[in-house]
């Protein structure tokens, strides 16, 4: 950490560089509320997934900022980003069959737990909602009989 | 690949120092925030996989609508939530400015900024601290959920189960931050880092912060805006 | 900082003795033995602590195989040590299910990851990179204290009332999230989860140090394509611990709500017959399922990797040849630790997976044979016309080879979905991953005690003893699991307390006798071999050469003891790789050496 003719013009230039990402950083968040905003007023699915979709490119946008700047990692050397970004890669993967094997599931137990699927369907009054949340359970506790566990046995 | 590359690339790789040009504690810091990234991320999917396993979700513009002070039946979706965004991302930047005033050796700016990352670190918990709560009075906890699905339909109580382990969790990173920025003013203070003629140690504690703001983006987006 | 090597010296309290680590001064007999900073103690420390659970686990083995062979027989003396547990001579069926999940934690968790890869990173990274110790002594220290603190944990929870944890070592919801599921399920899996969570913060400090210390401390000339292929397999091994221990740590986070706090991450649809229905709606079990393989799965090359290191630098060295593909051990080393996080959802095939996602499951998974023969075909060229040198460690090797095709042979058969609907828990399963990863990754270990021991005590083993540990326990392991290959087939489930009531598993009665009695035999070698160490450590053969095996590697360049900082005066300078063996008519060339003019090229 010497100190240099230099350091003055390299110390404005992270300010300016620190200013610019705060700028960014800001309107990429305001971008994402004004889309969240947005959203409240839309019910058509195929527009909601679309917009949730811009809103998780601007999260990663958001992302890459502050790991390539505040983190400093854009002005390492190569080797050390690369081994930190590749490892990462192992997420695609990790998210895509974890999201898959859920969507799975739901389709599984809407298919085969017909109780599952009407809980789903049945609309609670809001200010009922306890009360009828325990009346489905009840009624559920009637319903189904599988998916028995043994006794807890006591060891004395 | 030209030679003069292969050359640099041999000499870097070559042993007798690091081929990275970092030292070995900020190298550790960022590996260690990749095993912290999958921690997150593991959370972060674990909700995602329920959610996607279930058939309804309650709207979060419903659920998180009021801030402090707010008259009973305030309906201001994201609002609260944004004030919390903006907060860890300037408490983030002055992180950076303590991080490049430690690098020119300033000890007066570095302590500075250090304050006003460790207020802004604090205003986070305090307004965290404060949602919680509301929440809490709302009925909501872990094994709680008084909010119902977007389509009127009795909501799992994954929902509550969720939210509060994960803004715990990383709430529980934030703290851990403010702590770490208050031994690193002592540390400043008592001219610590003046003595070891660097400031590196600033440096790690603000991959730490902002990592903790990094998550934070995350959390945001998958909470209270999808 | 100790390593003249190192960039910006960091400065703190503990770097101060390093400094002069070639200087004599004393030191009390707690920073020696107890909380010493130095790599080749620690090594140590998880050595022993690693044995002495390596015994507890297999002690626990031969107990539950007496069950299985013996299911109609009384034994006094087990009502003697497990009192209630074994009410007139006869493990009862929680007892059965507790030593089953207990033998299982500790041997992959303790034994083979910390005592393992524990051990042989810290002794062999800073000698054989030519460091004076690891990138942060301290952390290094914190790593065995954070495991040792896991294994006093662990041991206390076998001492509850209500026993250890019995619902398998995958603590699989719901069994492992409710306490009234089985007796096991109440304090026993709480002191479980405690016991894993500082394990899991212990490997990471290890871990964050292996990878520093290898990227950031190599002497002088140690490129990376001149270290030896120990030093690479116990990176990607390091790699693989720092990305997914986390993974399982968000998991036992969310478990230990489901437990205590009333969540339901994990838990849907669930009755208990005298509570009735449990309130906690809306999760999955099989969340928990993908969040354990998504480690789970890369523990299992935790497990191997460091052993396939090992074993390729001892192969090299006895047969005097240098190692073939040295380019392509670290390439499959590589494709290993990626593919390693791929392919965890082939531990879940009949739970319900998405048949689509688990054919692409199947793809990823039979990939694995691909590196995996390379490396096998690589240690068979390298043994190939070699001028084989039968030390104990070299038959460790070959044997740990044996068993590595044996077992990986089977999972090619498992790595299928279709298959796997009527291999999946049953003694087939049990037979693979033994062999494969139990016993080889033992045979590793064995190989790199014997090899190393004389560098790690300056003495030598008992050679007529290791011949016989060596040979009792290769026919004993393939006697012990390759009957169960058959077993497995036949249908016979794993985890059963006893399989003499069912008319389709009788016929294995004899069978199974047969298996316990090798087990027995075996375990009673295991402990010949602790003889041979311990009698050794104190009463062995001197080591009075600095490099008795002819190696090349940079720690046999150091003093027979070297003390903390390894080499006196300059840390040594590499000039080549570690396997000239053979080179130019040299029998070994050290990595030491300068390249002289009139040499060949260079590998």
């Amino acid at each position: 950490m010497s100190h240099t003719a230099t350091h003055e013009d390299h110390s404005a230039e992270v300010k300016k560089e620190v200013t610019k990402v705060t700028i960014i950083l800001s309107v990429l968040t305001i971008i994402e509320l004004i889309l969240g905003f947005y959203m409240m007023g839309i019910e058509a699915a195929g527009t909601r997934l679309l917009i949730k979709g811009t809103i998780v490119i601007l999260m990663l946008a958001k992302a890459f900022y502050i790991v390539a700047y505040f983190m400093h990692l854009k002005h390492e050397v190569k080797n050390l980003i690369m081994t930190v970004c590749v490892p990462l890669c192992i997420f695609f993967w990790f998210i895509t069959a974890f999201l898959i094997d859920g969507n799975s599931f739901r389709n599984l137990r809407n298919t085969y737990d017909p109780h599952f699927k009407e809980q789903s369907t049945i609309k609670v009054e809001a200010k009922e909602a306890k009360h009828e949340e325990k009346e489905a359970k009840e009624s559920k506790e009637e319903k189904k009989e599988g998916l028995k566990l043994d006794a807890p046995r006591t060891t004395d | 690949m030209s030679t003069t590359t292969t050359a640099t690339t041999t000499k870097l790789w070559g042993g007798g120092k690091s081929p990275f040009d970092v030292e070995y504690g900020k190298l550790m810091m960022w590996y260690f925030l990749m095993s912290d990234a999958l921690t997150f991320g593991a959370f972060l999917i674990s909700y995602g996989t329920i959610r996607f396993s279930t058939n309804g979700w309650p709207d979060p513009n419903k659920v998180f609508k009021s801030y402090p002070f707010a008259s009973e039946g305030v309906n201001a979706p994201l609002v609260f939530v944004s004030i919390m965004t903006f907060i860890l991302i300037v408490s983030s930047v002055t992180m950076v400015l303590a991080v490049q005033a430690g690098k020119e050796m300033k000890k007066k700016a570095v302590a500075i900024n250090l304050i006003l990352t460790i207020i802004g670190g604090i205003a986070f918990l305090s307004c965290q601290a404060w949602e919680w709560n509301h929440l809490h009075s709302e009925g909501a906890w872990w094994g709680m959920n008084p909010f119902l699905n977007a389509d009127g339909s009795a909501s799992s109580t994954n929902f509550t189960n969720y939210f509060f382990t994960i803004t715990g969790f990383h709430g529980f990173h934030v703290l851990s931050g403010v702590v770490i920025n208050i031994i690193m003013l002592i540390m400043t203070l008592t001219d610590q880092f003046e003595k070891r003629g660097h400031y590196l140690m600033i440096e790690k504690a603000g991959l730490y912060w902002h990592f903790v703001d990094l998550v934070w983006v995350f959390v945001f987006t998958c909470f209270y805006l999808i | 900082m100790s390593n003249e090597a190192v960039l910006h010296a960091h400065s703190g309290a503990h770097d101060g003795h390093e400094d002069h680590s070639h200087e004599h001064h004393h030191q009390s007999f707690i920073s020696t033995y107890v909380f010493s900073q130095d790599h080749k103690m620690i090594a140590k420390q998880f050595l022993i602590t690693g044995m002495v659970w390596a015994v507890l686990g297999g002690f626990m083995s031969v107990l539950f195989r007496m069950q299985l062979g013996y299911p109609d027989a009384n034994f006094p003396w087990l009502e003697t040590i497990l009192g209630k547990w074994a009410k007139g001579g006869h493990i009862t069926p929680e007892a059965y299910y507790a030593l089953v999940t207990t033998h299982g934690t500790v041997l992959v968790f303790f034994v083979l990851t910390a005592g393992l890869s524990g051990t042989f990173a810290n002794f062999l990274i800073p000698l054989q990179i030519g460091a004076r110790d690891m990138a942060s002594p301290f952390m290094n220290m914190l790593s065995y204290w954070f495991f040792f603190a896991a294994s006093i944990v662990m041991l206390s929870s076998i001492f509850v009332e209500t026993g250890p944890f019995s619902g398998g070592w995958t603590a699989y919801p719901p069994l492992s999230a409710l306490g009234d599921a089985s007796p096991g399920s109440k304090s026993g899996m709480d002191l479980w989860i405690v016991s894993m969570a500082l394990f899991v913060v212990s490997s990471l400090l290890g871990g964050l140090n292996y990878i520093a210390t290898i990227l950031n401390m190599r002497t002088k000339g140690m490129s990376m394509t001149r270290l030896p292929l120990t030093i690479w397999a116990l990176f990607f091994t390091a790699v693989l611990g720092v990305l997914s221990f986390p993974v399982l740590f968000s998991g036992f986070i969310l478990l230990i709500f489901d437990r205590n706090f009333g969540t339901s991450f994990y838990l849907s649809d669930i009755f208990i017959n005298g509570v009735g229905a449990m309130p906690n709606e809306g999760g999955s079990a099989i969340l928990y399922q993908h969040l354990f393989w998504f480690l789970g799965h890369p523990e299992v090359y935790i497990i191997l990797l460091p052993a396939m290191g090992m074993v390729s630098e001892i192969l090299s060295i006895n047969s005097r040849k240098p190692i073939f593909g040295y380019m392509a051990m670290i390439g499959s080393l590589f494709a290993i630790a990626i593919l390693a996080f791929l392919v965890w959802a082939h531990h879940m095939f009949v739970t319900g997976l998405n048949p689509l996602l688990g054919s692409v499951f199947v793809l990823l998974t039979l990939l694995i044979a691909v590196p995996s023969a390379i490396k096998v075909f690589n240690w068979l060229t390298t043994l190939w016309k070699g001028n084989i040198r039968f030390t104990p460690g070299m038959l460790f090797a070959i044997g740990f080879v044996s068993l590595f095709i044996s077992g990986g042979l089977t999972g090619i058969w498992l790595g299928n979905s279709a298959l796997d609907i009527h291999l999946h828990d049953t003694y087939f399963v049990v037979a693979h991953f033994h062999i494969v990863m139990g016993v080889a990754s033992m045979f590793g270990m064995f190989a790199g005690i014997y090899h190393w021991f004389p560098k790690m005590y300056g003495k030598y083993l008992n050679n007529t003893l290791a011949y016989i540990h060596f040979w009792v326990t290769m026919a004993g392991a393939y006697m012990i699991f390759w009957p169960m290959h058959y077993q497995g087939l036949a249908g016979m489930p794993r985890r059963y307390y006893d399989f003499s009531i069912w008319e389709s598993f009788k016929q294995f009665q004899g069978l199974n006798q047969f298996i316990t009695i090798v087990a027995l035999i075996v375990f009673a070698v295991q402990i010949l071999f602790l003889f041979n160490f311990f009698y050794s450590i104190f009463k062995g053969k001197k080591v009075t050469t600095q490099n008795p095996w002819e190696a090349n590697t940079l720690e046999w360049t150091a003093p027979i003891n070297p003390g903390h900082g390894n080499w006196p005066g300059e840390i040594p300078e590499v000039y080549r790789w570690a396997y000239d063996y053979g080179k130019d008519g040299v029998d070994f060339i050290p990595q030491t050496t300068p390249v002289g003019a009139d040499e060949s090229v260079e590998h």
